[in-house]
């Protein structure tokens, strides 16, 4: 019986949702379709639109779903059902997280079709992108749990801040600091070296750090309205 | 089964301005209970730790049998919540709200939902966001009553509706009490309301108790005297009274506790008792919270 309320919940948040959702992929959609023209041009733009796509999409998703369900005042609503805060959390948290992740990979299983099949980019790129799409990614989960613990829109906007304008500072730190990276990207063959490891293993934790985290904190919570 | 369907005691809850103090309340399984008191006084609170959505610092809440908030989920499968702060979906239609608690309430009452829709004068096809507040809040008040819920906890559910919507709301409410063993709390600072369909009051005031009975016996104890003193004398508080005014000659003396002798005892000490006069639940409410608050200071 809990299952199939958390369910419900995690359905109801899909659909309300379902308009965003569709939103960003179209975008990023239209920014392949400008990227697999080829040429410098639409190839600059194009990747720029795909990641302009994610970010909206890593934005939007925790302020859409969570913030706006407190600031529209429709929580008390839900609060009414079955549900203790916790699961409210923990369906919150899942729909969320689902939401970005299923978008999220299938922009990732587009952009590695529009390489490996489409050669619109040199194989090189892969775990380059790889590294890059994470950027949102993390940036979604500092969001989600923000907006998820600090209750607030404040905590969520200032969550959204630090975190789009980390991304320039990230990209920095990563030409700067492992130019080894840009060295194999124009090559046709990807290379998974120690330090692509090592970059990806420090983002997968930051992110199960940051999920781990928000859970650990919405289940000690007290006061919930 | 345990008789009550609400049942608070010593409830204490701090908060940086406000201290919710040793609340006690009992409601009686099949009984509708009216909790008044002015803006802050602490019903949203109280319901909310009752609700099991804020955890009291001490006390023990039990509603239908089950310990809150611990027991939350078990209890919420038998209550329906409404509040003024409460919202639907704006782009979303009624319909399909009715359809996500369909998904949810094996009990959804769907003949019920379709009669309260015609009775309402609601669509199901219409949007949130195309609704008036009175429409809203009928609409909420829809999904809560084709539950079928065993206690209706509701938290001022006619602030800001028109004396019609407010009729139709509170007609329906005293039909849901037709099915035998519902129980309603229902939080409210309009008397008049309260007055017209609960069975018991409680007053409560700055986040006390200040008084909690069945709403017969509370009429019947509240009166106000209205006296004539010899000139240059006070008209006495006698037992019983908890407040007198006067201006002059003329004192008016308020009791709550009225007892049939009390205008003889009044006209032994040398007042003349010019009228004896039932008070409405505001008088009363207003009297109440007055005399609370001049104990609290004093």
């Amino acid at each position: 019986m809990k299952t199939e309320v958390l369910l419900q919940l995690i359905l109801k948040d899909f659909q309300l949702n379902s308009l965003l959702t569709i939103f960003t992929m179209a975008g990023a959609a239209i920014a392949l379709a400008i990227l697999s023209i080829g040429g410098e041009t639409p190839v600059v733009l194009g990747t720029v639109f795909f990641f302009l796509a994610i970010i909206f999409g890593a934005c939007l998703i925790p302020m859409q779903n969570i913030v706006n369900e407190r600031k529209k005042q429709t929580l008390p609503f839900i609060m009414s059902l079955p549900v203790s805060s916790a699961q409210y959390g923990v369906a919150k948290f899942l729909s969320s997280v689902g939401m970005f992740l299923a978008m999220w990979l299938m922009l990732l299983g587009a952009a590695l079709y529009m390489i490996l099949a489409r050669h619109v980019l040199p194989g090189g790129t892969i775990p380059m992108d790889l590294i890059l799409m994470n950027f949102p990614l993390i940036g979604f989960c500092l969001t989600t749990g923000a907006a998820l613990v600090g209750e607030s829109e404040g905590w969520a906007t200032a969550a959204l801040a630090a975190t789009n304008s980390s991304y320039g500072l990230a990209w920095y730190m990563l030409v700067r600091h492992a130019p080894s990276l840009t060295k194999t990207w124009a090559g046709p063959i990807a290379v998974w070296s120690p330090l692509v490891f090592r970059i990806l293993g420090v983002e997968f934790t930051i992110i199960l750090l940051t999920l781990g985290l928000t859970m650990y904190l919405q289940s000690r919570k007290r006061s919930f309205i | 089964m345990n008789d009550y369907a609400i049942e608070l005691s010593g409830v204490c809850k701090s908060y940086r301005y406000f201290d919710l103090q040793n609340i006690a309340l009992r409601l009686q399984r099949g009984t509708i209970m009216g909790l008044i008191g002015p803006n802050g006084a602490g019903k949203s609170t109280t319901i909310r730790i009752l609700m099991g959505l804020i955890y009291p610092d001490r006390g023990e809440v039990r509603v239908l049998g089950h310990h809150m908030p611990d027991e939350q989920i078990a209890a919420k499968w038998d209550i329906g919540f409404a509040s003024d702060d409460m919202r639907l979906y704006d782009s979303m239609t009624l319909g399909w709200h009715i359809n996500f608690m369909k998904s949810i309430y094996a009990s959804w009452d769907d003949a019920y939902a379709q009669l309260l829709l015609k009775r309402f004068e609601l669509r199901a096809e219409q949007k949130i966001k195309g609704l008036s507040h009175g429409q809203r809040v009928k609409a909420s008040l829809l999904l809560v009553f084709a539950r079928r819920p065993k206690l209706l906890v509701l938290d001022e559910p006619t602030t800001g509706l028109d004396p019609v919507a407010r009729h139709e709301i509170l007609r329906e409410l005293t039909s849901v009490m037709a099915e035998e063993g519902r129980s309603i709390l229902f939080s409210s600072h309009n008397t008049q309301d309260v007055e017209q369909i609960s069975d018991q009051i409680t007053f409560i005031d700055r986040g006390r108790i200040i008084d909690s009975m069945d709403k017969e016996i509370y009429l019947d104890r509240w009166r106000r005297l209205r006296l004539e003193v010899p000139a240059g004398i006070e008209a006495p508080a006698l037992p019983g009274v908890i407040g007198i005014q006067q201006t002059g000659r003329l004192a008016v003396a308020i009791a709550n506790a009225f007892e049939p002798q009390l205008p003889n005892a009044y006209e032994n000490s040398g007042a003349r008792v010019h009228a004896v006069e039932n008070m409405t639940l505001e008088e009363i409410f207003i009297a109440n919270v007055e005399h609370s608050r001049a104990e609290v200071n004093s």
